[in-house]
């Protein structure tokens, strides 16, 4: 696969070097001059010096031939407008953006970026995770189809332990696709599957339906 | 001073001859020495590097048929190849590493850039990461 980043920082710098080991063919497109030769001398001939913004850097580096198209420099308008020529102009199947702010993600995903990865929101799951209070972590997003994977916790104390899933007002758009119990082991649910403390909960969901569904399972 | 393995970049310029007699006379200092005449090709980035860049293989094989011939005219072999890459410099020191080179041989022209003398991006590229000597040939009549 061609693969184009733009934004040789450290983040550029280290996703280079991932790609590059898994065979992947990797151009990284970078402002300075300084960055991009020491990408040069360490990574071998991979790094552009040239503004990822401008269509004929992209025309350089071959962006009609890409296969994924992906932004990783500090600013959320540079790496939306890369993405956009890039897709747009160049019609790369596939562009990927950082997005610093995570309000921006809305319109990235508006103006037609493909995904959008947001550090902030990645930390902030991280957190809900680890705290009781926030029982409802996502771990996918299927963009395209404006649905997401989420996993609930059953937290101990929770009124619907006991409860048959059939007797959980579930959000008519939402799915439970798999219950890991508290030893570990994973189940198919059924309506007749009894909710348990502690259960890890695996569903597909829109995002619209997410509260109501963290409430069918934990009782709120 | 002796040398095993000499490689000699060709660019198909007036200088390509100079270098390909001088590294037949150094060669000819050891029975053993072989010569190495590599073409790079430079592939622009809107192509696979394994793209197959017609006119360029036919004039790279022109260059290295004539540097194939210089050296028959001087009795010695050479062993050629056409190497495709993004950037000529780290091409040559790749393969010169590959090779176990332990001379690189380049024909040099004196050009001009904007009237200051310019060595170019290639040879100062090689100069600094040669994993072997470098000797530079500059002819007085070209």
């Amino acid at each position: 696969m061609y693969i184009i980043i733009v934004g040789g920082g450290r983040l550029g710098y280290y996703l280079t070097r991932a790609l590059l080991d898994e065979g992947h063919e990797v151009l990284v497109i970078e402002k300075d001059a300084t960055f991009s030769q020491i990408i040069n001398n360490e990574l071998g001939s991979v790094s552009l010096h040239g503004d990822g913004c401008e269509a004929a850097t992209l025309e350089a580096a071959g962006s009609g031939r890409a296969d994924i198209f992906i932004t990783v420099t500090g600013d959320d308008e540079d790496n939306l407008i890369a993405c956009q020529l890039a897709k747009h102009k160049f019609n790369v199947p596939r562009t990927i953006a950082r997005v610093r702010n995570p309000q921006h993600e809305k319109v990235f995903k508006k103006l037609g970026i493909d995904a959008t990865v947001s550090t902030t929101n990645l930390i902030l799951e991280h957190i809900k995770h680890e705290l009781p209070s926030h029982p409802l972590m996502h771990l996918l997003d299927i963009q395209e189809k404006g649905l997401e994977v989420v996993e609930v916790k059953i937290p101990p104390g929770s009124t619907t332990i006991g409860k048959q899933i059939k007797e959980l007002p579930l959000p008519a758009d939402s799915i439970l696709s798999l219950i890991i119990r508290k030893e570990g082991k994973p189940t198919v649910p059924t309506n007749s599957s009894v909710i348990q403390a502690e259960d890890q909960i695996i569903a597909v969901t829109s995002p619209e339906s997410e509260d109501e569904l963290r409430a069918a399972l934990i009782g709120e | 001073m002796e040398f095993h393995r000499i490689l000699v970049p060709v660019a198909g310029t007036k200088a390509d001859e100079g270098a390909i007699e001088l590294a037949c006379s150094l060669a000819k200092r050891k029975n053993k020495s072989k010569i190495f005449a590599v073409h790079v090709i430079p592939v622009e980035r809107s192509l696979p590097l394994d793209a197959e860049i017609k006119p360029e293989i036919g004039r790279a094989e022109d260059i290295l048929s004539q540097a194939e011939n210089i050296a028959q005219e001087r009795g010695c072999a050479v062993e050629t190849d056409i190497l495709q890459a993004r950037e000529v410099g780290p091409a040559i020191i790749d393969e010169a590493t590959e090779r176990e080179i332990d001379l690189i041989l380049m024909g040099v022209t004196y050009k001009k850039h904007y009237g200051q003398f310019c060595l170019g991006d290639i040879l100062p590229y090689v100069l600094k990461n040669a994993p072997c000597r470098v000797i530079l040939d500059h002819q007085i009549d070209i």
